[in-house]
């Protein structure tokens, strides 16, 4: 028989799996007792990792890993409750992320528990892929090999995996070899090749650690650092860091196009034409002039001659090459020389503490040349492994076309997409939760993956299925000694002991299975002739990646840091280039280049040249799933494919421009106005002036105004009012509310510091606090109204305004027009943007409680601002009444498994949080400052006797300061949130709080914040004016 | 006395005072008959009967839906959290202003226009609140617990928040609803003792004989009658004021720019009068000529109220322009930058409408020969409705699209499901109305009785009934 293990989330989610786990019990036993043996499936609703002593239901357990999401190989702590993953954190003591996470790797856990994942191996019979067993298909797998190796085509035969750092790519090359055939091809389209390969040849090092804080000058030619370029996480924390040094931090410069996160972090945008970064390098170099380069750039001399002044004169700079040009690799080399020739090597560019990352990473050239290879019917069989070429060549590849040449194609990956859903057999791999393995992130340093559960589906993990097939084969059987691939990294790492040594922290000194790539193939695309007057930048999305976050609706749901779009593919022109063509934002556009065209809606972006196009990359697939749907996919549009060094050259197309007939869609966008209109919502200040002492807006203290200092209890901003008797100010009975109740309710408040001179706006925080609060996505397109719907399709809802991010990130342009009107000046085309992320400011003054009609919203003495679900009726006045706009509301039934708006539809439901309720519909929501955590601390601290009770006879809870943190400021990669109690000195919280540059929100309206923001420091050229 | 040509055909005295004269209504008899005639359904009631409750069922079928759906098929977009269900709410209310604005403080200020058209506007008052009443439950997102709001003992010792204006407006309209249904029927029971009188039909006769209170028109009778009629008018006067105060502190009471002021009570009570007095207008130009009544409600009267609609008007324009004015004075950005986007920028063409419709169409009653002429005053009564709620439109959407964080500002655009609850409200009120005139007399038989000359002076110089 078998047992239905679905869990039905309704209304509250801590308790049903305790009550699903003894009903399964309790039916599987009852079976068991009737039937005797049964010959179905049996499935374990607790999948016990570990011995069932250490399963405490309703306790977490953490397991050490590595993140899959990108090269990177970030640490990750995975929460495991009740034997399923519920949260991915970043591993505190692992020396690339440093405890931070980016939102991809948060939506690891989306993969994990992918609606539409493989979930069992599958084999093509006509045109439709039908599930399989095990044994058959690995029976055919082992077939197949044999043929090859029988026939001796081995050698042509290509195995395509996604590019991992580890023993992994070494060990399947091992047992490919015993099939005789050649070295697998290592794929990443998010890889920089010319940019490795620039690196490598001039500092020895492909990815050479950068340390920001040593320079006084950062500049950027287009080197994405912030927006997933690279390593995101470990270059972001260094970042963060050195500008929030604020006195000593480095000024920094972009240079390129099209201002991309990283561009809107930099104090200067330099608006240089694509392709014409060397001549800037060149004119700093000394080997041009700053006319020559600004004449190729079409921007002011002034411009360039201030950056060469500016590069010239800097102690020490740190100057980084990214670039999408076919002169990736050139530009690379030449600043790497420059950074060579200013002395930055070994001060700001670190060769010797590099990352490993993109370690024998093959491009987009070796997958051009295997679809000619395939084309040309030279492939017998082709094998791939997450990697997805299909979607992420440019069209003129034809690699989906090719693949139609391959006789037999396998594929190992464990989500469908456009490559394998061509495959004739499926052998789904374990997702990288599931997983036994290893990267070597830093030299050295070994970063163990381990399972943090059982598998959810009927996979395996690829290195199995190979060690598998290679026993099979009597002639490499002998060779594999191992049970398991876990056996094999136990051998590699001196035995099982010292695996289970290192599992708690998964860190170990030692180094990876060292592998031999293929080398890289030599054959560059010609480039073809191009017509345009628009130069297309198609970047890679900071969300999505090449496309391979594209089925995780946290991250569909996750604006685009610079954008703000979400669910939906839009073309970035700047608003004179709409004006142009007379469209505005939302009217439909054709962008067409050599390779295809591409129709969507238009949207200004002052952040961009007038002579270029940007669209993102990721969006539009065809068969990844169901989110994997929206948007378009602006692979297609790639014409010029490849740069000199074989890597995809994604700035290099030329484009025409038309308006598609007037038809219009609505922009997606979680923007409302995109500036501040003079409110100082997002406050920035120069850092002479800061130095000077000016304070700039904010700190305003009129007379006879109540303190906004933070203090306990009822002295605490909430005034007197909050729960005296009758409101009386000095009444005697101020209940829990008074600091010296027994209970010690009202000693803390609790309070956030977010230092904006940190913040990148990366919104990292935001899927943090999805995956921490049960925070349903909404934008799917069968998430709107069922009967006549007015909006259809991805983000629907969106455009009206229902998204559920109980933090956000808001981006301010400091402009003084509306952005359709921006007139681009080649003289000055500066603009300052400021990001900001808001959420439930927890006021002590809070306008959202008295206009609750039933206290569904109230006043904890701890100073959090509650909201009780059970109790609203949902008259959503408190949101009327909030002015930072950051309260929820539950339009539709997203926690209901029977509706079509559910939001977490089977087994995505798996990762939520038990000690966060699931919302009903009807209801009213927002941030808690992740008072489940604070109870959890609390908790803890009693079960360690840690809480006391003071000579005044009131409780003291004993927690430590800064013992835990919100979900928020656990993930950002800034280090930019800093959560704790407030009216204790002994937090960082209150320190920061005290900060010169601390300024409230909104403090014109007494509602006394426990948020308090840090403001911006920006950093002017050293001969400008001042200007704040 | 003289018969007249023509109905409408009148000296102009002042109706204002008490000094009413109906010169075409002659006797008692000629009373109860023309107006008790009404009673007879025809083959037009029914229809429009069918059509209102097409609309009822309409809006029922909405609502149905969005309970099962969620308030998300509605059009909101937050931050715009409240749409159509609150704006017809307080539409709704304002219209429930007239009727006991006519019926008891008219009646406190003998002003004798009235007599004629107040029990129409009573009714009037009932139906519209009732209709109001089940707004703010339509809108919360689960209606299921409307009665949290509700302060009732129970044993978890829970109260509503006192402090919360929606509370408040719990009890200011279960009050209103209590006391003008209270005072319409103390009215009627003169009224509905002549009905009882002329059923043939026993059990009716009986239920109309309970609901008369066993009324035997007798000197006693009508003594306390008087009283008590005087009392509860009395009673009702401060209502007026009170409960569109409280319906406007939903507003005041928060800290929305365009919301947090001062001015909204008065504001909001004359806005409630010079609506309810459009609708007394959109119901009883109709009734006066379908059923024969010109010779009830005259020229007169409608000249008069149509002062009472301009002097309104006027107070509500002079509350725009002191909006208008503080908002610049107080120095405010919120508030400055809300009030141009209210006017001219986003929402420019609902601040239109409602400022051509309350205040500039309005004007045209300055000129007397448009203050009699039925049709137009009919034609600006749907124009006042229509501004009526689009003001109420301005308050609330405009408002909360562009508040403090600009990050957050937006549209709103209803749908289907608002429009269906739109017009089922309609529906919903117009159904309750038209069984309303056909059950019971629609004009006050006893106090027109009291205004017509007595038989006896002319007919019988002895002896009286």
């Amino acid at each position: 028989m078998t047992v239905d293990t679905s869990v039905s989330e309704t209304g509250s989610s801590a308790g049903v799996k305790r009550r699903d786990f003894l009903k399964v019990l309790g039916v599987s036993g009852a079976a068991t007792a009737a039937v005797g043996c049964s010959s179905g499936d049996v499935e374990k609703l607790i999948p016990y990792l570990v011995s069932p002593d250490q399963t405490v239901p309703g306790v977490s357990n953490y397991y050490a890993t590595t993140c899959r999401e990108c090269a990177a190989g970030c640490g990750l702590i995975v929460e495991v409750r009740d034997g399923r993953a519920i949260k991915a954190e970043g591993n505190p003591e692992h020396p690339v992320n440093r405890g931070a996470l980016c939102a991809r790797g948060q939506s690891s856990l989306q993969g994990l528990y992918n609606p539409d994942r493989y979930r069992q191996p599958m084999k093509r019979e006509g045109d439709a892929l039908v599930p399989t067993t095990w044994d058959d298909a690995l029976q055919l797998l082992s077939a197949k090999l044999g043929e090859v190796k029988s026939r001796g085509q081995g050698r042509r035969v290509a195995f395509v995996n996604q590019h991992e750092q580890g023993s992994f790519p070494a060990f399947l090359d091992g047992v490919l070899a015993g099939f005789g055939i050649a070295p697998h091809l290592s794929y990443d389209a998010e890889a920089p090749v010319a940019v490795l390969q620039a690196n490598q040849a001039a500092y020895g090092a492909a990815w050479p650690a950068v340390d920001f804080s040593a320079a006084s000058l950062i500049v950027s030619f287009g080197a994405d650092f912030l927006d997933g370029w690279g390593l995101p996480v470990p270059q972001q924390l260094a970042f963060a860091e050195a500008r929030g040094k604020v006195e000593g931090a480095p000024r920094f410069i972009y240079v390129g196009a099209r201002r991309s996160l990283t561009g809107l972090n930099a104090d200067q945008w330099i608006p240089a034409k694509p392709g014409s970064e060397l001549a800037i390098v060149n004119a700093i170099a000394g080997k041009g002039s700053a006319a020559a380069a600004a004449e190729a750039a079409g921007v002011g001399v002034a411009l360039i001659e201030g950056l060469v002044a500016e590069v010239r004169k800097a102690r020490a700079s740190a100057l980084l090459a990214g670039g999408f040009g076919q002169e990736a690799g050139e530009l690379a080399t030449a600043v790497a020389e420059l950074n060579k020739a200013r002395g930055n090597v070994g001060k700001t560019i670190k060769p010797s503490e590099g990352y490993l990352a993109f370690e024998g990473v093959a491009g987009h050239a070796e997958m051009r040349v295997l679809a000619e290879r395939m084309n040309a019917g030279e492939v017998p069989m082709l094998l791939v492994r997450h990697a997805n070429p299909a979607y992420t060549t440019a069209p003129g590849v034809g690699f989906a076309a090719a693949m139609a040449k391959v006789p037999f194609k396998v594929s190992f990956s464990s989500v469908p997409d456009e490559t394998t859903s061509r495959c004739d057999l499926i052998l789904p791999d374990h997702h990288g939760l599931e997983s036994w393995g290893d990267a070597e992130p830093v030299k050295g340093r070994l970063s163990l993956q381990q399972p943090t559960m059982d598998p959810v589906f009927d996979t395996r993990q690829t290195a199995d299925v190979m060690l598998a097939v290679a026993k099979a084969d009597p002639s490499l059987a002998s060779k594999y000694g191992v049970a398991d691939y876990r056996g094999y990294l136990a051998s590699r790492i001196g035995g099982n002991q010292n695996l289970k040594n290192a599992l708690p922290t998964a860190l170990v000194s030692g180094s990876a299975a060292s592998r031999t790539a293929p080398a890289r193939t030599a054959s560059r695309a010609t480039a073809k002739e191009q017509s345009g007057e628009y130069t297309l930048l198609a970047y890679l999305s900071p969300t999505l990646g090449d496309g391979r976050g594209a089925n995780k609706p946290w991250l569909q749901e996750l604006p685009d840091p610079v954008t703000k779009i979400l669910w939906q593919t839009v073309v970035e022109m700047h608003p004179e280039t709409a004006k142009q063509i007379g469209v505005a934002d939302g009217e439909l556009v054709t962008v067409t280049t050599a390779a295809g065209s591409l129709t969507a809606p238009a949207l200004v972006y002052i952040g961009l040249r007038p002579d270029t196009l940007a669209v993102a990359l990721g969006r539009g697939h065809t068969a990844a799933g169901r989110y994997a749907e929206a948007g378009e996919n602006a692979w297609q549009l790639l014409a010029a494919a490849e740069d000199r060094a074989g890597g995809a050259a994604l700035g290099a197309t030329k484009a025409t421009l038309a308006k598609a007939d007037g038809k219009k869609q609505r922009i997606v966008t979680t923007e409302g106005s995109g500036r501040q209109h003079g409110r100082g919502i997002a406050q920035a200040i120069a850092l002479p002036a800061l130095l000077a002492g000016e304070e700039g807006h904010g700190h305003h203290v009129f007379e006879g105004q109540a303190s906004t200092e933070f203090l306990p209890g009822l002295r605490s901003p909430t005034a007197n009012d909050a729960q005296g008797e009758f409101g009386v100010p000095n009444s005697k009975d101020k209940g829990q509310y008074d600091p010296e109740h027994w209970s010690g309710a009202a000693k803390r408040r609790w309070a956030m510091t977010i230092d904006l001179a940190k913040c990148t706006g990366c919104s990292a925080c935001v899927t943090a606090c999805y995956a921490e609060n049960n925070i349903p996505t909404v934008g799917a397109s069968w998430q709107g109204p069922v009967l006549l719907p007015d909006r259809t399709g991805f983000g629907a809802n969106v455009t009206r305004g229902r998204e559920m991010a109980w933090i956000r990130l808001e981006r301010y342009w400091e402009i003084d027009r509306e952005p359709k009107d921006v007139v681009f000046d080649p003289e000055h085309p500066d603009f300052d943007t400021n990001f900001i992320p808001m959420m439930c400011q927890h006021c002590g003054n809070a306008p959202c409680e008295p206009v609750c009609p039933v206290y569904a919203t109230y006043h904890a003495p701890n100073g959090l601002n509650v909201q009780v679900y059970n109790r609203c009726v949902g008259t959503r006045y408190c949101s009327n009444n909030c002015p930072y706009k950051v309260r929820y509301y539950n339009w539709f039934g997203y926690g209901d498994p029977n509706r079509s708006q559910y939001a977490f539809p089977e087994p995505l439901h798996w990762q939520l949080n038990p000690d966060v309720t699931v919302r009903q519909k009807g209801i009213m929501e927002k941030c808690t400052f992740c008072v489940q955590r604070i109870k959890e601390a609390e908790h803890r601290a009693a079960l360690e006797q840690r809480a006391s009770v003071g000579e005044d006879g009131v409780r003291i809870d004993g927690l430590r300061p800064d013992e835990f943190t919100t979900a928020c400021a656990q993930a950002c990669p800034s280090r930019a949130i800093v959560f704790g109690d407030a009216a204790d000195e002994n937090w960082s919280v209150a320190k920061w709080a005290k900060d010169r540059r601390a300024y409230h929100v909104f403090e014109e309206l007494n509602t006394y914040t426990a948020v308090v923001y840090l403001k911006k420091v920006n950093h002017p050229a050293p001969t400008a004016s001042v200007t704040a | 006395m003289a018969t007249l040509a023509h109905p409408d055909d009148l000296r102009r005295p002042n109706i204002a005072s008490a000094d009413i004269q109906l010169p075409a209504v002659t006797s008692y008899e000629q009373v109860d008959n023309e107006i008790l005639a009404i009673l007879k359904p025809t083959k037009a009631w029914f229809a429009s009967l069918m059509l209102a409750i097409a609309c009822l069922g309409l809006g029922a079928f909405g609502w149905i839906y969005q309970i099962h759906q969620g308030l998300g098929v509605a059009g909101y977009n937050p931050p715009v959290m409240w749409g159509v269900y609150i704006i017809t709410f307080v539409f709704w209310v304002g219209i429930g202003h007239a009727g006991t604005l006519i019926s008891a403080i008219l009646y406190l200020f003998r002003a004798g226009f009235r007599t004629t058209i107040y029990r129409a506007a009573e009714a009037m008052t009932v139906f519209a609140v009732m209709t109001a009443g089940l707004f703010p439950i339509i809108h919360i997102g689960r209606p299921w617990k409307f009665f949290w709001l509700i302060p009732y003992p129970n044993w978890r010792l829970i109260w509503p928040n006192f402090k919360s204006p929606l509370v408040w407006d719990v009890f200011a309209i279960t009050t209103y609803l209590t006391i003008s249904t209270t005072f319409l029927f103390v009215g009627l029971i003169p009224d509905i003792a002549v009905l009882r009188d002329r059923e043939t039909n026993p059990i009716r006769r009986k239920i109309l004989g309970f609901l008369s209170f066993g009324w035997r028109n007798t000197e006693r009778e009508w003594r306390h009658f008087a009283r008590a009629y005087l009392f509860l008018a009395a009673f009702s006067t401060p209502l007026v004021l009170s409960v569109h105060s409280v319906v406007s502190f939903d507003f005041a009471m928060g800290i929305v720019p365009g919301w947090h002021t001062t001015i909204f009570p008065p504001y909001f009570v004359a806005g409630a009068i010079f609506s309810g007095f459009a609708m007394v207008w959109t119901i009883i130009i109709p009734m006066r000529r379908w059923f024969g009544l010109r010779h009830y409600v005259t020229l007169n009267h409608l000249d008069a109220s149509a002062k009472m609609v301009l002097f309104t008007s006027l107070v509500v324009g002079l509350a725009y322009m002191i909006e208008f004015f503080i908002a610049w004075y107080g120095g405010v950005k919120y508030e400055q930058d809300y009030f141009w986007n209210r006017v001219f920028g986003q929402w420019w063409w609902a601040a239109w409408i409602m400022l051509t419709c309350n205040m500039i169409l309005p004007l045209s009653l300055f000129s007397q020969k448009l203050r009699r002429n039925p049709t137009w005053l009919w034609i600006l009564s749907i124009f006042i409705n229509i501004g009526m709620w689009f003001e109420r439109f301005v308050i609330v959407v405009p408002s909360l699209s562009h508040d403090v964080e600009p990050w957050q500002w937006s549209s709103y655009m209803p749908t289907w499901v608002d429009y269906a609850l739109l017009i089922g409200s309609f529906g919903w009120f117009f159904m309750w109305f038209l069984l309303f005139v056909k059950q019971l007399p629609v004009m006050a038989l006893a106090e027109i009785k009291e205004i017509i000359p007595p038989k006896m002076k002319h007919t019988h110089s002895h002896g009286g009934h």
